[in-house]
């Protein structure tokens, strides 16, 4: 549960808009380009719908994809 | 593959470089390039020598996002290639633009596209003249990659004012073509460049053994070429190996390359080949060429297959036919892994992905099975227990980015091979101060008896 770390107060307070359930920490698998990650980001236990904070996708996220873009 | 299956093209007389017909010939594996001058008969070159099959490369791996000029400097379609600048009928941006900064050099190779020479006439262009030319690129493509060249850019001691005024112009990645002679001998000039604005250095390195230096370059310098590597460790200064390569005499030393360009994963960011193309100056006699295809199952079976030719695909920029790449992972105990990317991209698509909105990335990226990690996992297995620690697969893979190491190449056209369908997808252009853009290959190109397409004038004065 490492990068528990990085997700905020408010990251954790979501509730699943299909299932009204709230959003758990769980392990993800995103894939870019053929690459798999796995990150633990707060999931319905429900549907699977997980939510993406901004300051990862603004972050880390960009920073990978253009790696993986060779950019 | 059917025997004596033709396909219609257009190329150049290697003798006048007149504007003829030609077509790719299919014979089994092979694909020959065979045009007829009415006036000089007709000739055919090796273009393809498989496997992977010409089909196979051209159709199920080669995607090329077509993206024309953004401003065409011609405002008419002219006689496609000999009044180039660019015109309507391109067919790509610029990816990369290569600016002649001097024709001298101080090296006389045996092989050189420039035909460059310490005693080269004429005066380099002024600072005031590449200042000009580099804001009306800006504003014609944008921040594409740039590319100073020459003859040696080193040889002029306002270098460093050029990496400035270009970087203040706007171009974010300024790269030095350079035989790094310069950045061996003389100590702190690596930082200097590197204080200057410059990115990376685009370095001659056609092979490690002395006799390969002697026959491409005229002389060993295997020791210098090290030393500049190592200046530019020294200074942070990214480093691409580019060789030249030749039949007969380097084309054996493909796997020893990667192999010193894996030593220095961190510092050496990619290695490059190029079959030489007869253009400029070369030695009389045969001309031996190598295919796409050959560097391909060369670099497999002289790296015993850590790398595979099954690994490399064509650039999404330039045409399918013209550059191979793959990137690998440099582990630490120096093992390669590929590192995927299924859809190749260039900095001609750089303005779009800067304006991709948070949601836009965020789609990109799309949810698999969690346990199936069959690539990404690997990222922390070097790093040992990381239980506890801050740390994820993105923190591993941003941390490993650092040792990707791009083997790559670029299959220049000369007046033998030239297919004008490959040319109207050019991406690398060479920056003509007063005359624009022009595809690299034909700015170089030169005929059979030396006469070349593109006369390089003598620029200078303030």
């Amino acid at each position: 549960m490492a990068s528990i770390a990085r997700l905020s107060e408010d990251d954790l307070r979501w509730m699943c808009c299909r299932c009204s359930r709230p959003l758990e920490v769980g392990p993800v698998e995103l894939t870019y380009l053929g690459n798999s990650f796995t990150l633990e980001l707060p999931r319905c236990p429900d549907c699977g719908l997980y939510l993406i904070p901004e300051e990862l996708a603004t972050g880390r996220m960009a920073e990978v994809e253009q790696i993986l873009e060779d950019k | 593959m059917k025997s004596d299956e033709r396909e219609p093209t257009e190329s150049l007389c290697p003798v006048c470089l007149a504007r003829v017909p030609a077509e790719r010939r299919f014979a089994g594996e092979e694909v020959r390039l065979e045009g007829h001058c009415p006036d000089h008969g007709m000739w055919s070159t090796l273009i393809w020598s498989g496997p992977p099959s010409y089909r196979a490369w051209c159709a199920d791996k080669g995607t090329v996002s077509c993206s024309v000029p953004r401003e065409a400097v011609l405002s008419t379609p002219s006689a496609c290639p000999l009044a180039c600048g660019l015109c309507p009928e391109h067919q790509q941006s610029t990816c990369t633009a290569v600016l002649e900064i001097t024709r001298r050099c101080n090296l006389v190779c045996p092989i050189c596209f420039a035909e460059s020479r310490p005693d080269t006439p004429g005066s380099d262009p002024s600072l005031r003249e590449l200042e000009a030319t580099l804001r009306d690129l800006f504003i014609m493509q944008g921040s594409v990659n740039l590319q100073l060249s020459g003859g040696e850019p080193t040889l002029r001691a306002d270098l460093p004012d050029i990496i400035s005024l270009a970087r203040a112009a706007g171009f974010a990645f300024v790269q030095l073509n350079t035989n790094g002679l310069r950045l061996a001998q003389e100590l702190e000039y690596a930082e200097k460049l590197r204080d200057a604005g410059l990115v990376s250095v685009f370095l001659q390195f056609d092979g490690l053994m002395d006799a390969t230096h002697r026959a491409i370059r005229g002389r060993a310098f295997g020791a210098e070429k090290l030393r500049a590597v190592e200046r530019c460790a020294e200074a942070g200064l990214a480093v691409v190996l580019v060789s030249t390569v030749v039949a007969g005499v380097n084309d054996g030393e493909l796997g020893a390359l990667v192999d010193f360009a894996t030593e220095w994963a961190g510092v050496v960011r990619g290695v490059h080949f190029q079959p030489v193309s007869y253009f400029g100056r070369y030695p009389v006699g045969e001309r031996p060429r190598l295919t796409l295809p050959e560097i391909l199952r060369a670099l497999e079976s002289q790296t015993g297959s850590r790398i595979k030719a099954d690994d490399f695909e064509p650039s999404s920029c330039e045409h399918v036919r013209c550059s191979f790449r793959a990137r690998y992972w440099v582990r630490e105990d120096g093992r390669l892994e590929l590192v995927r990317s299924e859809t190749g991209a260039c900095a001609a698509e750089l303005s779009s992905a800067a304006r991709r909105a948070v949601a836009a990335t965020a789609r990109q990226w799309s949810l698999g099975p969690v346990g199936r990690n069959d690539y990404v996992g690997d990222y922390g297995s070097d790093k040992g227990d990381t239980a506890g620690a801050a740390c994820d697969d993105l923190d591993r893979f941003l941390e490993a980015a650092g040792r990707i190491l791009a083997v790559s190449g670029m299959l220049f056209q000369d007046a033998w091979d030239l297919d004008l369908e490959r040319v109207r997808r050019c991406c690398v252009h060479a920056l003509v101060p007063g005359r624009g853009l022009i595809p690299f290959c034909l700015w170089n190109l030169t005929s059979e008896s030396g006469k070349r397409l593109y006369l390089r004038t003598t620029t200078g004065g303030p």
